[in-house]
């Protein structure tokens, strides 16, 4: 027993940095739900929107209102594509990560590593989507897809900074929620939605007890850029809590 | 010789359920050591806890001398493939190829190609389209080419045919011989696995049963077949395990023959054969019951 215990203690046969990475490309051996797919989706929306709008601008002539189609929803469904993928990721990613002799701590931090990454991909794209949107006068029907609403008047970095921060938002919840999952199954889901419920009884009533004022407050006198700011450490309490519960969860089933 | 597998007292309890309970045992270095047991018996809880994929309610596991649990420089050099393992949705099987290596250090690409083609697995469809027999085999693929220090697996070839199961008995034995490592095997298929393992850890009811080197099971125990008469005049204050008869036909299975008992035997008109494996070990752990026909 002895002899093993002196012979131990070599490094593992795979750096740390390496045994993340390997993590981040698992996510990504097959591209085609998490960053194929959705573009795909979105350009599809977008072109039947697009199709919507032309033939609405065919029939009211010159004298449509210039903000006619300014509140589009098209790009909206993408954050909770993303909080699914990040449910599914969690769930059979963790298992098969730890099948392929992975840590829990290097999964963890490969899996938000990914969705990281991610982020900052569909921010950028999602913000020069909406400077090409500016450039051709909205598509030539002065319509606004990818930076409807609040987001109108909003620069290049605000946008992508908004997007960014609740693509963040929505993957930290789902990895939560996945983790929850793994850790506990269906009882894991009972606890999520439990709390989920309370915090919404908890909202309504401080609510209707404060009054909306200091919400409406909150989103109309600060800009887009400190109100998205808010939801970092959202977020970073989402990952935190993800990872309590998935340190101690067996891979089993 | 050293122990790569160290358990004292591992316990896993899910409630009320002793999964694995309180049991002591080591793996050496190098050996082919057969988990054998039948279902619900605790072979893959306790492969989990060998693995760090789950934590034991007492006791400990050390594997290459550590702890297990969220120890990479254990987990980089073991490598388990077991029959339930999932993989991503959108995964084909020679996604889980092209992750291998980057998982496990010493993987072997070539020697991965060629046991596609030993098995004919269709690398190009979804893992969940697979059949049970096909997502065995890519398990059994990553196991064989990995070549990792501890190889675990965990019933590798359920759902494989007889012609399947033989290629991955010839292949592993051949790849062993040429890269030597632990391999620990978990198989209903006793007989069939017997002549690969020269260690074997029988669990039933979460315990260790049998804890043995492969060679003294097999003389453990004789079966004798004759006359009826004959055969309960010799075996009258033996320990019996088993007895059947049609007719005046008899025949009993008895422990521990030496010798002379066989000379003797053989003297007094009666067959002797040396007991499978697979009948001991059915014996020893569910009594009258057939063995398990799963493949």
């Amino acid at each position: 027993m002895a002899a093993v215990a002196d012979t131990a203690r070599p490094e593992a046969l795979v750096p740390a940095g390496r045994r993340i990475w390997n993590v981040v490309r698992l996510h990504a051996a097959n591209p085609w739900p998490s960053l194929i797919l959705p573009w795909i989706v979105l350009v599809s929306i977008h072109a039947l929107t697009w199709t919507i709008w032309a033939i609405i601008s065919h029939y009211a002539g010159p004298g449509i209102e210039e903000d006619a189609f300014r509140y589009a929803g098209g790009v909206s469904w993408l954050v909770i594509y993303m909080m699914i993928i990040a449910i599914q990721a969690m769930n059979a990613g963790f298992r098969f990560a730890l099948g392929f002799s992975s840590t829990r701590r290097e999964y963890y931090l490969g899996t938000v590593a990914f969705f990281a990454i991610m982020a900052v991909v569909f921010g950028l794209g999602l913000g020069l989507l909406a400077l090409v949107e500016r450039a051709t006068g909205g598509w030539g029907l002065n319509g606004s897809f990818y930076a409807p609403a609040y987001l109108y008047d909003e620069p290049f970095g605000v946008v992508a900074f908004h997007y960014f921060a609740l693509y963040l938002l929505f993957t930290s919840m789902g990895a939560m929620i996945g983790a929850l999952f793994v850790r506990w199954k269906a009882y894991g889901l009972y606890l999520y939605f439990g709390a989920l419920a309370l915090a919404l009884v908890a909202l309504v009533w401080w609510l209707l007890d404060a009054g909306w004022g200091p919400v409406a407050d909150f989103f109309t006198g600060n800009p887009l850029a400190v109100v998205m700011a808010w939801t970092l450490p959202v977020s970073l309490a989402f990952g935190v809590l993800g990872w309590a519960v998935l340190r101690r969860a067996p891979a089993r089933g | 010789m050293t122990a790569i597998i160290e358990a004292t007292g591992l316990s896993r309890r899910f409630g009320d359920v002793h999964a694995v309970d309180g049991v002591s045992f080591e793996i050496q270095e190098g050996s082919i050591c057969g988990l054998l047991g039948r279902n619900g018996a605790g072979k893959t809880t306790l492969m989990n806890l060998v693995t760090g994929q789950d934590f034991p309610s007492s006791g400990a596991v050390r594997v290459l001398g550590e702890d297990p649990v969220e120890n990479a420089r254990a987990l980089t050099r073991l490598c388990f493939i077991k029959e339930s393992q999932s993989y991503p949705d959108a995964y084909r099987g020679r996604h889980v190829l092209a992750m291998a290596p980057r998982f496990f250090p010493h993987f072997d690409a070539t020697l991965a190609a060629r046991l596609v083609e030993d098995f004919g697995v269709p690398v190009n469809r979804m893992i969940k389209k697979m059949s049970r027999g096909q997502r065995s085999a890519i398990g059994a693929i990553v196991g064989i080419a990995s070549r990792a220090e501890l190889t675990l697996l965990d019933e590798p070839y359920a759902g494989l045919d007889a012609v399947a199961r033989h290629i991955f008995y010839d292949r592993l034995l051949e790849d062993y011989a040429a890269h030597p490592r632990t391999i620990v095997l978990s198989t209903h298929l006793i007989d069939e696995a017997a002549d690969l393992l020269d260690h074997v850890l029988v669990i039933h009811e979460g315990r260790i049963e049998i804890d043995a080197a492969t060679e003294d099971l097999r003389g453990t125990a004789s079966t004798l077949v004759g006359r009826k008469a004959d055969v309960e005049a010799f075996v009258a204050g033996r320990e019996v395990l088993a007895r059947e008869h049609i007719g005046g036909i008899a025949s009993a299975t008895v422990a521990g023959l030496s010798g002379d008992d066989r000379a003797r035997a053989a003297s007094s008109g009666l067959e002797v054969t040396p007991v499978s494996l697979q009948q001991l070990i059915v014996r020893r752990t569910g009594g009258a019951t057939p063995a398990e026909e799963v493949a």
